[in-house]
């Protein structure tokens, strides 16, 4: 069975390269970039069918059992694109013929130098020989990777400028995981370049764990009512700990500026201290949006927006923009595993008051608003739970009475 | 009953495990898939895979030894070789410190070893006795496949993204002179005279004659979409050119410079290796994930094996001579 599935795939492939793509490059005098375009065709073919499993088993779940529901799923659609644009291989394209020169210039330049690059095998040779365990190992080393990288995503100002986009969502689905300013995709291309060059990811088992990791994150955005049990919950990232990752009001929240970072294992979350385990499923999005701030709705406003706010937040005035959401409420504990949510939001609460005159004067990222209302609008990071209301009502709720958001 | 036949099935499976791990006796063809990573085994007598394992990242081509004790495999992106036996196909030893190994070849006289860095615009240059680094030599841009000249004065690198083929003397260690060619040159082959070097123009549809002692190009010989790379019949007259574009293998007479045959091979024909009794010829389809073995009397195509993905070198050593 997996050998014909494995055949028709090859065939597929074989196929639309020679008839469609490679025909263009040798037309175009492009014909270096063969072996590129066969990888491109591999990975919009393996975009296409994660795309059509992903939607035939995770659509029919969120529809059965929905953290919300939505009467209206517009705000859903630009994630739909999002996704497109990122699993069907265009995005990934840019990103790869903007940094494929000045990272393969940096690398030559280190060879010239006698510096050449290491791989993870020459300190572990066992790895050569054993390649799931070398899957394994990769697979651990990249999303311990990626955990940082999302830490400092939403650690530095200018970086959660960009990376707000993902976090503006307030209908979160499995739509979401691709939804990303695409200078923040730049950038984590510049970072996983840089990880390859010093331990040698091997493309091959990239590509696996790619797909593993996209269904992973699928998975975690998903509008998705799915315990993974205690003890599950701490070996793989779930809806529910994802979603309090994107709790209102916690991206830039406490200590640590966020909670729930990792994106396959919450080990790293757990070793460094910025686990949170709640039973409730929260409501997601960015503090501010309860108070008018806009991040967009379709595509290219949330791009423009995004780069009115990186410049915003590079700019020299901006130093007290990181603290701005944490004039909500919500948001994720300064120590592992905080007490009970209630004790949890009050301490929150507190916190947030203290904080009041440290508000940004801007308008970015949080609209100039009186700290009672946004003390109240704790509330979105409650339990979603009882009766869903729909998003156009919970939009219009929102400013008004906050209690009454979203569900 | 049950149990026993479940015994039964169990040592026949033991004995398989053992047989692919030892083909004992087999001629063991290699083929390198690229894209996993692997090596893979072929039994040359039965055709089919006999083993499948890891060997380094992006293992592209491959060759044996001065002495033809060792196959020696490029690997990449693990910036080392890995030395097989040449009978067995197992490894042996690896080599480190090889940086970006893409195409590799001994110069004639035995003294360098050269490694073409496609990726990172580089031909580096090391003392065959050790592989010891002698010189890192820039090669803008994609130096892709290389070529002699019988007394090793040069190496000649063809430069996939620049359009030229670059000579560089080995003496000095330095380019000597580049000369623009066709769209995209790949594979580079000197004639069994020394007198000219063909060249696959892979951006197009012919191999590019070229007087390398004039510098000067003096012939073009339709081939097929994507002439791409070259392997000697190893009778001293012609040679096989693979025409990845056009799915199709032709026939050049390296003595007229003429177009003797062609005979289509399906899925992107890349490298290609000759039996030594001249009646086979095996060929690495890279889009389809194949390998073609060729009856050269009839040039139909009598067996397609799976392998890995995106094979690209082959070889074994019962192959003709390489002229």
């Amino acid at each position: 069975m997996i050998e014909l599935i494995t055949q028709a795939f090859v065939a597929l492939q074989a196929s639309l390269f020679e008839s469609v793509v490679q025909p263009v490059l040798f037309a175009l005098g492009l014909t270096t970039y063969a072996e590129l375009g066969f990888d491109a065709v591999e990975f919009f073919l393996y975009g296409v069918i994660e795309i059509a499993l992903v939607w035939l088993l995770l659509r029919p779940l969120e529809s059965l059992r929905p953290v919300e529901r939505w009467a209206d799923r517009r705000a859903v659609r630009v994630d739909v694109l999002y996704t497109l644009l990122n699993r069907l291989g265009l995005i990934p394209l840019l990103v790869f013929m903007l940094l494929a020169v000045p990272i393969g210039d940096l690398d030559g330049w280190l060879r010239l130098h006698d510096l050449i690059p290491g791989n993870l095998e020459d300190w572990l040779p066992v790895l050569r020989e054993r390649p799931w365990l070398s899957f394994a190992a990769y697979l651990l080393i990249i999303d311990l990777n990626d955990y940082w990288r999302h830490r400092l995503q939403h650690r530095f100002d200018f970086w959660w400028a960009l990376h707000s986009v993902h976090h503006s969502q307030r209908q979160m689905s499995f739509w979401s995981d691709s939804r990303n300013h695409l200078l923040d995709d730049l950038i984590q291309g510049v970072w996983m370049a840089a990880v390859s060059l010093l331990i040698g990811v091997p493309p091959a088992q990239f590509v696996l764990i790619l797909l593993v990791t996209r269904a992973v994150e699928n998975l975690s955005h998903a509008n998705l009512r799915l315990g993974f049990g205690a003890l599950g919950e701490r070996l793989l990232v779930s809806t529910r700990f994802h979603r309090t990752h994107h709790a209102i009001g916690a991206g830039l929240k406490g200590r640590y500026r966020g909670c729930n970072f990792a994106v396959l294992f919450p080990l790293w979350d757990l070793l460094f201290g910025t686990a949170r385990f709640d039973d409730a499923y929260a409501a997601t999005g960015i503090g501010d949006q309860l108070q008018g701030a806009d991040y967009g709705e379709g595509f290219w406003q949330q791009q423009t927006l995004g780069v009115k706010r990186l410049l915003a937040a590079l700019a020299p005035s901006s130093s007290s923009h990181r603290t701005a959401d944490d004039a909500y409420a919500a948001g994720c504990p300064q120590t592992v595993q905080a007490g009970s949510l209630p004790s949890w939001i009050a301490r929150q609460s507190a916190a947030s008051a203290s904080n009041s005159n440290n508000r940004p004067s801007s308008d970015w990222p949080m609209p100039a608003t009186s700290l009672s209302a946004s003390a109240a609008c704790m509330v979105p990071m409650m339990p979603v739970s009882g009766a869903n209301t729909p998003i156009t009502a919970q939009r219009t709720s929102s400013t008004s009475s906050p209690s009454g958001n979203r569900q | 009953m049950h149990v026993k036949s479940m015994f039964v099935r169990l040592l026949i499976v033991v004995g398989l495990l053992f047989a692919s791990v030892a083909p004992a006796g087999a001629e063991v063809a290699v083929v390198l898939n690229s894209a996993d990573e692997t090596v893979s085994l072929i039994d040359t007598n039965t055709y089919t895979e006999i083993q499948r394992y890891p060997v380094g990242k992006e293992p592209h081509h491959l060759m044996a030894t001065t002495d033809d004790s060792h196959l020696i495999v490029a690997s990449a992106l693990s910036n080392e070789l890995v030395m097989l036996d040449p009978v067995s196909g197992q490894i042996i030893r690896r080599v480190p410190k090889i940086s970006d190994p893409y195409q590799i070849a001994f110069s004639p006289d035995k003294k360098w070893f050269v490694a073409n860095s496609l990726r990172l615009d580089r031909v580096d240059i090391y003392n065959a006795a050790d592989f010891s680094i002698a010189k890192r030599i820039p090669a803008p841009k994609a130096p892709s496949h290389l070529a002699f000249d019988r007394a090793s004065q040069y190496v000649f690198v063809t430069l996939q993204d620049a359009n030229q083929i670059m000579a560089i003397d080995l003496k000095t260690q330095s380019p000597a002179w580049t000369l623009p060619v066709g769209k995209t040159p790949a594979g580079i082959w000197m004639t069994p005279d020394d007198k000219y070097l063909l060249v696959g123009v892979m951006g197009s549809n012919y191999v590019e004659v070229i007087d390398w002692r004039a510098r000067q190009s003096v012939k073009k010989i339709v081939t097929g979409d994507g002439a791409h790379n070259f392997q000697a019949r190893g009778d001293g007259r012609q040679v096989f050119v693979s025409n990845r574009v056009d799915n199709s293998i032709a026939i050049v007479d390296q003595q007229t410079l003429t177009l003797v045959d062609k005979f289509p091979v399906p899925g992107g024909p890349d490298c290609m290796e000759v039996s030594r009794d001249g009646k086979q010829l095996w060929v690495t389809s890279r889009f389809i994930r194949q390998v073609q073995v060729v009856d050269l009397g009839t040039k139909k195509i009598v067996r397609s094996i799976a392998v890995g993905r995106s094979p690209h070198g082959v070889f074994f050593k019962t192959h003709a001579a390489r002229q």
